[in-house]
């Protein structure tokens, strides 16, 4: 991996350079709303949309829109789509990076409150949470129920408490970003690559965000699949706590 | 194990091992995934023609039928060949996934050139 190249602008002398990761799959009804509200509410960070292959018409809604896009020819996934964004922000000398769902989950502005924490106090990874305060969507029962399972499986493993560690909505410092450039999960990639990075010694901390109700798109989790995703997630935050 | 049965099964893995070899030959079949199969269809035809060599091992084991041994050796080599391809595949889905982020990137990059101006990964 060419990871190693030195990046071309650092955090020293100029501004901060801030990257927004905006993954997509079938988002042609979310995705405008979702870049427009990034322009409008968090203009000081740069963007980009990964299309993930996308069958629907989000390429062609973001070429219309004159939207900056990078375009995957194979779909793979949430885990290899959020990565090629990290992979981009590294060789562009980023000094931070956001995820932010292309489905209209997310609000832009909070993504100023989040790089202020993450820079004055010295984080590697700032997490949206929607637990903190308890306001705005709070997703279902059950799924609620399963967030708090991992949240105290993490506890278990790192000592640290996550109280949204399936949110979608991180902010990562330089260094984290090239460690997910380098390594990050294929699937359901969010609780495990917290552990990693908590387990190498980064600082992760929270802050309170409101999140909508999703208007567009499909969660990537149905039913069928939530036995698989909570088999698979345990299995992985285990595994990512004993690596090295 | 009766001569008839004793010729068609070395006729088949003979059949099977020249199938092999000529995909080898013509290039479909790479050879470092082939020689697994060359081995099995060779010891087969060994174990085929020498029926005492089967003999000799089942009474050395302590199995009752020879049959037996060759469901269960068959069944650790099938085992172990899933196992090695499920490891192959999932190193591939890895390249593939790299393969497929180094493209996305390129072409963003070769977009913003050809295009306008504003991103600053150029110098």
């Amino acid at each position: 991996m060419s990871n190693t190249a030195k990046p071309v602008t650092g955090a020293k002398g100029g501004a901060v350079k801030k990257l927004v990761i905006i993954p997509a799959y079938n988002e042609q009804g979310g995705i405008e709303r979702t870049v427009r509200d990034i322009m409008e509410h968090a203009p000081d960070f740069d963007y980009v949309v990964i299309n993930d292959c996308s069958t629907d018409q989000t390429l062609e809604v973001c070429q219309k829109n004159g939207f900056h896009v990078i375009n995957l020819p194979v779909n793979l996934g949430i885990g290899g789509g959020v990565q090629t964004g990290y992979a981009y922000a590294w060789r562009n000398g980023y000094d931070i990076a956001v995820q932010f769902d292309g489905d209209g989950q997310h609000n832009a502005k909070y993504l100023g409150a989040m790089a202020d924490r993450l820079l004055s106090k010295n984080l590697d990874m700032v997490i949206g949470s929607r637990y903190i305060k308890k306001e705005g969507f709070q997703s279902t029962g059950l799924r609620r129920l399963g967030i708090r399972y991992f949240t105290a499986l993490i506890k278990l493993v790192t000592g640290k408490k996550i109280t949204d560690p399936t949110s979608g909505m991180r902010m990562a410092g330089r260094d984290v970003i090239g460690l997910y450039a380098k390594n990050y999960p294929k699937d359901y990639p969010e609780p495990e690559s917290v552990v990693a990075i908590i387990k190498k010694g980064r600082q992760v901390d929270e802050i309170p965000v409101q999140m909508n109700a999703r208007e567009e798109g499909v969660s990537s989790i149905s039913p069928r699949k939530s036995v698989y995703y909570m088999i698979k997630v345990s299995l992985a935050i285990l595994i990512a706590a004993v690596r090295r | 194990m009766s001569i008839k049965i004793q010729i068609i099964v070395a006729a088949l893995v003979v059949l099977a091992l020249l199938f092999i070899a000529n995909m080898v030959r013509k290039e479909t079949l790479d050879i470092r995934f082939a020689l697994s199969w060359l081995t099995v269809g060779g010891v087969v035809l060994v174990l085929d023609l020498f029926p005492g060599i089967m003999n000799y091992l089942v009474h050395l084991l302590g199995i009752e039928l020879p049959v037996n041994m060759m469901f269960f050796f068959g069944f650790c080599f099938t085992l172990l060949l899933l196992f090695s391809l499920t490891v192959k595949v999932s190193r591939q889905a890895e390249q593939l996934k790299r393969l497929t982020q180094e493209i996305a990137l390129l072409e963003e990059r070769m977009e913003n050139q050809a295009g306008a101006a504003g991103f600053d990964d150029k110098k």
